[in-house]
C-alpha cells in the first residue's frame, strides 16, 4: 500500500525530478515510522491508517509543487539577468577585438550602421532594465503556500516582464547580427572574422536559453493549472 | 481545531516545534501534537510543504541522515534567521492574544 502511495505522490511531482525523489524519500520514512508506531503492528491496515493520516497525495503534491514553481521563477529571474549580462560581455569583447584589429568604424559602412547601433543599444538597455525589474519583482514576493489567484497574478506580471526583456534582447542580438555582418562585409572574410562570428553565436545562444527557461516556467505553470494546493 | 485557522499559522507552528531541537518531518508532527495536547491534529502530509517552504526561505536548514532503520531522512533545524523570525512572530502573537483576551474577558459592571 505504501509503495503505491509513494508512486502516486512521486508521479504528481514528476515535472521536478529532484523534488520528486526528495519527497519520495522523506514521505517513505515518515509513513514507515508511522506504521511502526502503531500498536497493531505493520499490517496492511496499519499502512492504510498511516496513509489516511498523511493526507491526499494530490493535495500534498500540489502544495509542494507551488514551492517548486516559486523556485523556478526565481531561477529564471537570475538566469535572465545573467544572460543579458553575458550578452553585454560578449559585445564588449567583440568591440575590443575590432579595436585590436583596427577594423574601420561603422560610419564608413553607410547610413544604416548608426541607425542599427542606436536600435541595438536602446534594445539592450531596455532588456537589462526590464530584466532587473523582473528579478527584483519576483524576489520580493514571498513563497506562497498555495497557487492562489494572487500568486498567479504575480506570475503573470513576472512573465510579462520576462517577455519584454526577452523581446528587447532578441532585437538587440538581431541588431548586433546586422552590425557584425556590416563589419565583416567591410573588411572581407579572414581568420580574424571567426571571433565576431563566434561571439554572435554566443549571443544567440544566450537569447535562446532565456526563451527556453521561460518555456520551462510556462510548462510548469500549465501543469499546475487547476491545482490550487489549498 | 479548525483547519482553516491553523493554516494561517502553520509556518509559525512548525518553526516553534523545531525551535527546541532539530527533527525530521514525523518528529515535527509528533512534537506539534504533544505540545498542543492534541488540539492541532492536521493531516500529517501538510507539514512537508511548510518545511520545504521554510527551508527555501532560509528559515530552516535541512540535512540528510541515515536513520536506525537504514532509511534516509531529512532533519531540519531552525537557522539564525528563523529564530529571529520566530521571536518576531511570538511578539506579534502575544500582542494579538492579549488584545483578544481583553476583548473576551467578561466586563465587570460598574458599581
Amino acid at each position: 500500500v505504501i509503495p503505491e502511495y509513494l508512486e502516486k505522490l512521486a508521479g504528481e511531482l514528476a515535472f521536478d525530478p529532484s523534488l520528486s525523489r526528495r519527497v519520495r524519500q522523506e514521505v517513505e520514512d515518515h509513513l514507515w515510522e508511522a506504521v511502526s508506531a502503531e500498536p497493531a503492528g505493520e499490517g496492511l491496515d496499519a499502512q492504510r491508517r498511516a496513509i489516511a493520516r498523511f493526507g491526499d497525495a494530490r493535495v500534498i503534491a500540489a502544495q509542494l509543487a507551488v514551492g517548486s514553481l516559486a523556485k523556478q521563477a526565481r531561477r529564471l529571474a537570475i538566469a535572465a539577468v545573467l544572460l543579458i549580462a553575458g550578452v553585454f560581455v560578449v559585445m564588449w569583447a567583440r568591440f575590443s577585438w575590432y579595436a585590436l584589429m583596427q577594423w574601420p568604424a561603422l560610419d564608413s559602412t553607410g547610413a544604416l550602421g548608426p541607425v542599427v547601433v542606436s536600435v541595438e543599444r536602446s534594445a539592450f538597455w531596455v532588456a537589462l532594465f526590464v530584466g532587473v525589474a523582473g528579478w527584483i519583482y519576483i524576489d520580493s514576493r514571498g513563497i506562497p503556500a498555495a497557487l492562489s489567484r494572487e500568486y498567479r497574478r504575480q506570475l503573470r506580471r513576472f512573465a510579462a516582464l520576462c517577455m519584454a526583456a526577452a523581446g528587447a534582447l532578441i532585437v538587440s542580438v538581431a541588431s548586433d547580427g546586422v552590425l557584425t555582418a556590416l563589419r565583416l562585409a567591410g573588411t572581407g572574410w579572414s581568420v580574424q572574422s571567426l571571433l565576431p562570428v563566434f561571439s554572435m553565436g554566443v549571443e544567440i545562444a544566450c537569447a535562446g536559453l532565456m526563451i527556453s527557461y521561460m518555456r520551462g516556467l510556462a510548462r510548469t505553470t500549465w501543469r499546475l493549472r487547476g491545482s490550487g494546493g489549498q | 481545531m479548525e483547519g482553516e485557522i491553523l493554516k494561517g499559522h502553520l509556518d509559525m507552528i512548525v518553526l516553534a516545534a523545531l525551535s527546541a531541537r532539530p527533527a525530521h518531518g514525523y518528529a515535527v508532527i509528533e512534537e506539534i501534537r504533544r505540545r498542543s495536547a492534541g488540539a492541532f491534529d492536521l493531516p500529517e502530509g501538510t507539514v512537508y510543504p511548510v518545511l520545504h517552504r521554510l527551508e527555501q526561505a532560509g528559515l530552516l536548514s535541512g540535512r540528510w541522515v541515515t536513520a536506525d532503520s537504514g532509511r534516509r531522512r531529512r532533519v531540519y533545524e531552525v537557522t539564525r534567521r528563523g529564530r529571529r523570525e520566530l521571536a518576531e512572530q511570538r511578539a506579534v502573537w502575544r500582542q494579538f492574544s492579549d488584545a483578544i483576551g481583553g476583548l473576551f474577558r467578561p466586563r465587570r459592571n460598574p458599581a
